[in-house]
């Protein structure tokens, strides 16, 4: 997308182009296959036929990051596992997206004043789209996210692209 | 040969069986809830998004700014300030940052006044920046009734919709 990217101002072209880009974007948003502690718990029972991401197009968990699309940091970031996600991030092709998935993901949780060995958020090592609260988040609220994520892609546009 | 005609039996046997599972699965109703349009119904004691309760005869927040929820809070997620003394105090600013909390019912189970309460059903909170997981205390003052530990069923005098007025 780098020939469309930065080169002139959105006109009526990429606004077709670029709601027919995010549907299909936005419909198949394959997650990793990447739990870190109990929020995985939740996340595989959103995967699982009571809840079925599945109806989101978001149910394909990928075990390799070069086929997926989204990133659900679900649980503990420990400062040892910090530099596997930002390698494993790094592998993701382009179009990509990090859903930060409970306390502990989005602001280090209850190791935020006392932890030693927890990262004090995941944003500090990669940038993160959607952030989801709870401690663990219900099934619900991890299918909200998605949501939430889903609406955030139909709002980006071919013509421009964000810094960074 | 005897042997193979007897495995071949075994094995049409078990693909039998085995799909006459999925048979049965076929005609079953399926559990799945759609959950954007249909909700599971949750326990009265689901833990979500907290709320200050309003006191029905005067309409305000029945918080006194004791500061017992901030000092218990094992994640140190509550931060506020108050004005006053004794029963007449109340607080200023009330904030939680569902950044840390942990949604341990703490917080509820110390306060003396039941003012907060976390069986509230608010479970929808994803946000894209971490500020918009601040919660202030006008976005938090009750407007309806909210069950709470001492109170858990709607008592009869008590109206549905409670004024949220801002003390």
């Amino acid at each position: 997308m780098s020939l469309l990217a930065n080169r002139f101002e959105p006109n009526v072209l990429t606004h077709s182009l670029d709601w027919l880009v995010n549907w299909a974007r936005k419909s198949s948003p394959w997650p990793m296959t990447f739990g870190l502690a109990c929020c995985a718990i939740e996340m595989m029972a959103t995967g699982a036929s009571r809840f079925d991401l599945d109806r989101l197009g978001a149910g394909v968990f990928r075990p390799s990051p070069r086929q997926s699309d989204v990133m659900i940091v679900a649980g503990t970031v420990t400062e040892k596992m910090a530099p596997r996600i930002k390698t494993l991030y790094e592998q993701m092709p382009d179009p990509k997206w990090v859903i930060a998935m409970g306390a502990c993901a989005i602001s280090g949780g209850p190791f935020y004043y006392d932890g030693y060995h927890v990262v004090k958020g995941v944003d500090l090592v990669i940038p993160v789209d959607v952030y989801v609260p709870g401690c663990p988040p219900t099934p619900e609220a991890l299918i909200y996210g998605v949501l939430t994520l889903q609406a955030q892609i139909m709002k980006t546009t071919l013509a421009k692209r964000p810094e960074g | 040969m005897r042997a193979y005609l007897t495995t071949l039996v075994w094995g049409l046997k078990s693909i039998c069986v085995s799909l006459w599972v999925t048979l049965r699965y076929l005609f079953t109703p399926a559990i799945t809830v759609q959950y954007p349009e249909e909700k599971r119904v949750q326990p009265l004691r689901t833990l979500n998004r907290h709320v200050l309760t309003v006191d029905t005869l005067t309409g305000t927040l029945k918080c006194t700014a004791c500061n017992l929820c901030a000092v218990v809070c094992p994640t140190r997620c509550i931060e506020l300030t108050g004005h006053g003394k004794g029963k007449e105090r109340r607080a200023d600013t009330f904030f939680i940052d569902h950044n840390l909390c942990m949604y341990c019912n703490l917080c509820v189970e110390v306060c003396p006044f039941d003012a907060i309460t976390m069986w509230t059903r608010i479970d929808e909170l994803s946000a894209y920046t971490r500020s918009g997981l601040v919660y202030d205390q006008p976005t938090m003052t009750a407007t309806t009734f909210y069950p709470s530990p001492m109170t858990p069923e709607r008592p009869a005098g008590v109206p549905e919709r409670v004024g949220g007025a801002r003390s």
